[in-house]
């Protein structure tokens, strides 16, 4: 499965799926992440700290732990 | 006359207080849902013989009953029906913004949407047509610009009207037809229930659907005291609504659920489904009222490169907090030392007037030595605190607090602390009670335990201020200024020690998470951050002149009677010499056991204490850590310094740490460690500093 960590910065992609239950999937999809939703990934912070990724004209940050859980299609 | 209750909701950081804040004025109250640790604001507002009642709710992403703040905002539109609610809406993030309103429309129809920020979404080349958005969800929508009060009171005006008028007919959100299915087979199902008379049954039934575990809880409203016209504008813990639960209703249903599970739609399914079909359905509307008129410059995304980068993010960074702390600590001395000076003039003042009423001598030190020189003390930190919150309110509104936390997640992450717990880190620094307070925002309450038991190991503007002064009372020139770094790094060492031992202690086992918005810039409102800062600074002054007071007072007494025999065997004396044994391993006397103990009232007045006890005129801090120079070594003078700044940080952070944790258990653990970690560490620099051969 690709997931959101493999999609390097600046690249976007396309949401397949979001493994996992609970709160935190439920603040993912609350979040607009959804299946066919397009994420950008615009920059990593250095050391393995968070993601930021720009989707639906926002920017949300998330540790890459998270990103884990976010099945994707990439899209050049 | 007439009143109107008018209800404000908004995803977080849309500009919601901005217009409560320019809607009330200082009619406001602000206080605690009671049974919950959410902040609630409410105010007046008066308009054409009207009182309006305005509520804000928190801010919030959405209406699930995963966080408590959520539950608040949907019961309150709910169960208390107000008038009108208004929806505040960020024009420049329009999208997920309609999210929320969706999910509100479902619950009440009586809505109306203030669409904010439009002066950022223009300059950002979006163009958005309110009439258009109206006609499709059915409710005004009123275009206006929060910060410079521009379209307020027609806001104002259209809420009312909706709130005067019946319910109208609502949009429904059409859902694709396997949803729709499901809807119908559960509203049919719940349709003679009780809950279905009081709430909407389609609502009802996506709710019952997502098998939401708040549904068919029935609460009772216990007390609802009305908002006075002119109460204390700040501070007053109104304590506005309660609810009790009365009982919980068994909803039918579950065979349907256990059915449509069966077919492959359970829980995961269903809140993914409504999730994406309210996401597919603003997708669908959004061309008609939504254009893009030009790709015009995006300021937050130039600003970003820079502030953000792995190479300038940290230099930045590093540089703000240096700039904050500079401001707050330095450049704020003299406004520090001119209301030393004020309150010193005053008590001479006093003084003078009793000496010519012929008071006796015993009295004017009580005012002098005892109330002036204590109170005095712990003024003198006013200005530090409140340029400090000034500062953070600032970073906060301006969108940077969001990218700091981005950048020292790394950090956060290594603690196993959520995203969010650098935020209560932060403000701790200013005064550990709002640090405290500020991780409600934490949804796991183990992961808010573990932040709020940390808190007191930062120490707080009022403690490095007396820090800082002892310091330079020993450690003169460059050397000050190494011990004081120092000092920082055993407390944030003992910070990520503690997080990682309280992990344990708590028996955390999730792992931490942080999904957070990182906003557009803004440029804050000056009332919005000097309100915020007011409360914060209003706290810390009522302080003054109740516990410190107090305490001063007592210590005066404590240390003046018997009359006319030394020092040491005055009662202060005398307890001290029964805490010395627990100093001697540290090389600590009576007098610095003795200004420990009353440290807890408030850790300000450990120096007006010392004072007291050296028989210094109290007033200015320095001459009282001179004072102690002649009684300590440079050995000793390190080892009080590290104590003082781990030991409990004082009776109101104790007070909120239960408050705020709702377990004696935990707030004695918290305070038991704190005692034995100081002393510990203590302990270890002196012995240490033998070794080095030290004194
Ligand atoms: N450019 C612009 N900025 C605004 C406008 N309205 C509010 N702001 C700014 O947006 C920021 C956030 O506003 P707040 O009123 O604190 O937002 P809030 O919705 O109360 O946020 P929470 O307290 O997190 O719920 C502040 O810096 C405001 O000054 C506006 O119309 N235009």
């Amino acid at each position: 499965m690709t997931t959101l960590m493999d999609v390097k910065t600046g690249r976007k992609a396309v949401v397949a799926g979001i493994e996992g239950s609970g709160a935190l999937r439920r603040r993912m999809l609350d979040m607009g992440i959804v299946p066919g939703v397009e994420l950008e990934v615009m920059r990593q912070a250095p050391w393995g700290g968070p993601i930021q990724l720009r989707l639906r004209g926002y920017y949300l940050a998330m540790r890459r732990s998270e990103c884990a859980q976010i099945a994707v299609a990439e899209r050049i | 006359m007439d009143k109107v209750r008018i209800a404000l909701i908004g995803n977080p950081n849309v500009g919601k207080s901005t217009v409560f804040n320019a809607l009330t004025g200082s009619n406001q109250q602000t206080g605690n849902w009671a049974g919950k640790t959410v902040e609630r604001r409410s105010g007046l507002a008066h308009k054409e013989g009207l009182v309006i009642e305005l509520v804000d709710l928190p801010g919030t992403y959405s209406f699930t009953a995963y966080s408590q703040e959520e539950v608040i905002t949907r019961d309150y539109i709910l169960r208390d029906k107000p008038d009108a609610v208004l929806a505040i809406v960020d024009a420049a993030n329009i999208e997920r913004n309609l999210y929320l309103v969706l999910q509100l429309l479902e619950m009440t129809s009586k809505v109306v949407i203030g669409l904010n920020m439009l002066d950022l979404a223009r300059s950002t080349g979006v163009d958005i047509k309110a009439h258009e958005l109206s006609r499709i969800l059915r409710v005004p929508v009123v275009e206006i610009v929060a910060a410079k009060g521009q379209g307020l009171d027609k806001l104002l005006q259209a809420a009312v009207k909706v709130g005067h008028s019946d319910a109208l007919k609502s949009l429904s959100i059409p859902y694709p037809p396997e949803l729709e299915e499901k809807i119908q087979r559960m509203e049919e199902v719940l349709k003679n229930t009780g809950l279905a008379k009081r709430y909407p049954l389609r609502w009802l039934a996506i709710k019952r659907l997502e098998q939401d575990p708040e549904i068919g809880q029935e609460w009772e409203v216990r007390a609802v005291v009305p908002v006075q016209a002119h109460a204390d504008a700040c501070c007053s813990t109104g304590n506005a609504v309660s609810y009790d639960l009365k009982s919980t209703e068994d909803l039918p249903g579950d065979v349907l659920l256990s059915e449509l599970a069966q077919a492959g739609w359970g829980q995961e399914e269903m809140e993914m489904a409504f999730a994406d079909a309210k996401y597919q359905y603003i997708n669908q509307i959004l061309p008609v009222f939504k254009s893009q008129v030009h790709s015009g410059l995006n300021l937050t995304e130039k600003l970003d490169q820079w502030v953000l980068s792995p190479i300038w993010g940290y230099p930045i960074l590093t540089g703000i907090v240096f700039l904050a702390f500079w401001v707050s600590f330095i450049l704020s001395a003299p406004l520090g030392d001119l209301v030393s000076q004020g309150m010193s003039g005053l008590a001479e003042l006093v003084v003078g007037v009793m000496q010519g009423l012929s008071i006796p001598e015993v009295w004017q030190s009580l005012v002098r030595d005892g109330m002036f020189a204590g109170v005095g003390a712990v003024l003198a930190f006013v200005p530090q605190i409140a340029i400090f919150f000034v500062l953070y309110y600032f970073l906060q509104d301006s969108g940077y607090l969001a990218r700091a936390a981005f950048l020292g997640d790394r950090f956060m992450q290594m603690l196993g602390l959520h995203g969010k717990s650098f935020f209560s880190l932060i403000s701790s620094y200013g005064c550990n009670v709002p640090g405290i307070m500020a991780t409600r925002t934490l949804e796991d309450p183990k992961d808010r335990l573990v932040t709020i038991l940390i808190n007191p190991l930062i120490p707080c503007v009022p403690r490095l201020g007396v820090m800082s002064a002892v310091t330079a009372a020993f450690f003169p020139g460059g050397q000050g200024a190494l011990v004081l770094v120092s000092l920082l790094t055993i407390s944030i060492l003992l910070v990520m020690f503690s997080a990682l031992f309280l992990r344990r202690a708590v028996g955390q086992t999730e792992r931490s998470a942080f999904v957070m918005e990182l906003p557009l810039y803004h440029l804050p409102t000056w009332r919005n951050i000097l309100q915020l800062a007011w409360v914060r600074t209003y706290s810390f002054l009522k302080r003054a002149w109740t516990f410190i007071l107090a305490a001063s007072v007592i210590v005066w007494v404590l240390s003046s009677f018997p009359q006319g025999v030394p020092m040491n065997e005055s009662w202060a004396g005398t307890m001290g010499s029964w805490l010395e044994g627990i100093g001697r391993p540290l090389g600590f006397d009576w007098r610095i056991m003795v200004a420990i103990v009353f440290g807890f009232t408030a850790k300000e007045t450990t120096l007006s204490t010392l004072g007291i006890l050296y028989g210094v005129a109290a007033n200015a801090s320095q001459s009282i850590a001179r004072a102690m120079t002649t009684a300590m070594t440079g050995l000793g003078a390190y080892t009080f310094l590290v104590v003082y700044m781990l030991y409990i940080p004082c009776l109101a952070t104790v007070v909120t740490t239960y408050k705020e944790s709702g377990s004696l258990r935990w707030t004695a653990f918290g305070v038991a460690y704190n005692l034995l970690l100081s002393f510990a560490v203590g302990w270890l620099v002196v012995q240490g500093g033998h070794l080095l051969g030290l004194h």
